[in-house]
């Protein structure tokens, strides 16, 4: 069974109704405009990072921080710090608790990996944004409401993967950040078209399904 | 239903996959909006509750979630819009002249210059200041002046009736009232220059105050003795909130008078003035009651 859905699993969530001005600084928050933080982690980084950016589109929140913990989930420092820690900051507990709510809602039901070949080891992550939010639209030099494709995948795996990406279909390169990252995964971002950019993210899947399934390619394969 | 999910789907039977994809999660239901737009949570202070009975202030205006309710927004911008209007406001050249008494204009040129420009505000143009001369009454005990201040609105509603009472408060206590008279463009001090011109032992001036939310319409008076350029406010005795939901102007014009009369015996005004016995004289404008219940008058109605 390939492509069968890994669902990320939230591992903590909390929310800090009125933070110190001190952490608020040290997080990237704005003392001025924020005071409450909701804190979450997970097993799956990049799901989490498209859930941030979905909830800045449901709540008056902004993604102060947001980062991947080294080697991934499966070598987490703790039981709760799974592969990323995101913080959300907003000027009142309701909006955290709103934005919150669309992140659950994201990492439960729409993003998360898929398992690329038969045994489950191949992880990607071929997900589609019809409309970004200010976070990512920011990280990406796009602007808020546009499409892109966010596309994961171990180096080998994506590398070629992005290759074919990227012929298949009329998307350009918003960013590109090879091997390894913090969990040695390759990922890009891509932009243009929905329809584009749902295209391209399919040409993706399959062709790490296929690198998966025949890796030394056909002229140094058996 | 996630997109990308449709997405792996299709290319899972592309690639000759049968085997039915896990069923996906259900989306949680999102809560559906309430059926009042603008749920208001219900005031549970009591103390709130009977002080906003007594004032037009916004109190116990309660709130929804961290914000306020909408129609207290809009009923705040209509308050701030009739405050606007009230400073915007000006007094038409001609209004004194209709009214039957003198006006005289300050230094102020237009109403730009007499919002930027306090100091103009507060001397006789000069014509107007020889005009004066000749046209007062000299060596009376009060003169009064109704002038628009920062708000004409309230000199034309009730300027009237609060020179009139005041007037006669003043007579049926034995002082000399000086000949009426308007001033235009007119800050507080102006008091000074016109009571000094005509000799007045004390200066009167009932202007339009700065308007506040919802009140457009109240005027000041400021009392001097011995009026004299140079003047400060701590030689001024003033009283604020003169209209229909304050002080009413035939209330006023009685304290008003009061006030004259102990300055012109006591020779003196502002801090160094002994009120203490002042209490005595006022009789019924004395009363210091609670406010009866005031109504807040609704600018905006809200949809039931």
């Amino acid at each position: 069974m390939i492509l069968q859905p890994l669902h990320p699993r939230i591992l903590s969530i909390r929310r800090i109704p009125n933070a110190d001005p001190a952490l608020l600084l040290a997080y990237g928050a704005d003392p001025e405009r924020h005071r409450s933080l909701g804190l979450v982690t997970a097993t799956q980084d990049d799901p989490t990072y498209v859930a941030l950016d979905e909830a800045t589109k449901h709540a008056r929140v902004d993604v102060v921080f947001a980062k991947s913990f080294y080697a991934g989930a499966n070598h987490g420092s703790g039981p709760l710090s799974g592969e990323i820690l995101g913080v959300l900051a907003a000027s009142n507990p309701e909006e955290i608790d709103e934005g919150l709510r669309a992140l659950v809602r994201c990492l439960e039901s729409d993003a998360c990996f898929y398992a690329a070949d038969e045994a489950q080891k191949t992880a990607v992550f071929p997900h589609v944004i019809s409309s970004l939010g200010h976070y990512l639209s920011a990280l990406a030099g796009l602007s808020p409401g546009d499409a892109m494709a966010y596309l994961v995948a171990p180096p080998m795996e994506a590398t070629i993967a992005l290759d074919m990406a990227l012929k298949a279909a009329r998307v350009r390169v918003a960013k590109i950040f090879p091997p390894p990252t913090e969990t040695n995964f390759a990922a890009a971002w891509l932009t243009g078209p929905l329809e584009e950019c749902e295209a391209a993210s399919v040409a993706y899947c399959e062709a790490v399904v296929r690198v998966a399934a025949n890796p030394k390619g056909e002229v140094w394969g058996s | 239903m996630s997109r990308t999910r449709q997405l792996v789907d299709r290319l899972r039977e592309e690639l000759g996959r049968s085997d039915p994809m896990p069923i996906a999660p259900p989306l949680p239901k999102i809560q559906e909006p309430p059926s009042r737009v603008f749920p208001r949570r219900h005031e549970g202070s009591r103390f709130a509750r009977e002080t906003a009975q007594h004032t037009t202030a916004m109190l116990g205006i309660g709130h929804v979630g961290t914000r306020y309710a909408t129609d207290v927004v809009l009923q705040f911008q209509a308050e701030l819009a009739v405050a606007h209007a009230a400073v915007d406001a000006v007094l038409p050249d001609d209004w004194a002249m209709s009214n039957g008494w003198i006006g005289l204009s300050s230094r102020v040129q237009n109403h730009r210059e007499f919002l930027l420009r306090p100091d103009l505000g507060r001397r006789l143009a000069d014509e107007s200041l020889a005009r004066w001369k000749q046209s007062g009454k000299h060596g009376v005990d009060v003169q009064p002046i109704l002038a628009d201040g920062l708000s004409a609105v309230a000199c034309m509603q009730s300027g009237r009736a609060l020179l009139e009472s005041f007037t006669r408060a003043c007579q049926a206590r034995g002082l000399s009232v000086g000949v009426p008279v308007v001033a235009r463009f007119a800050r507080v001090w102006l008091e000074d220059e016109i009571g000094a011109a005509v000799g007045a032992k004390v200066a009167a001036i009932l202007l339009g105050e700065r308007p506040g939310l919802g009140t457009g319409d109240g005027l000041s008076a400021y009392l001097v003795y011995d009026p004299k350029i140079g003047n400060t406010d701590g030689q001024r005795n003033m009283m604020s909130n003169i209209h229909a939901r304050g002080t009413r102007p035939e209330v006023a014009g009685d304290r008003l008078a009061v006030l004259a009369r102990a300055m012109v015996d006591q020779r003196r005004s502002g801090v160094e003035l002994d009120l203490s016995q002042l209490t005595q004289q006022l009789g019924d404008a004395a009363s210091r009651a609670p406010r009866a219940p005031q109504v807040r008058e609704r600018l905006v109605e809200r949809q039931p």
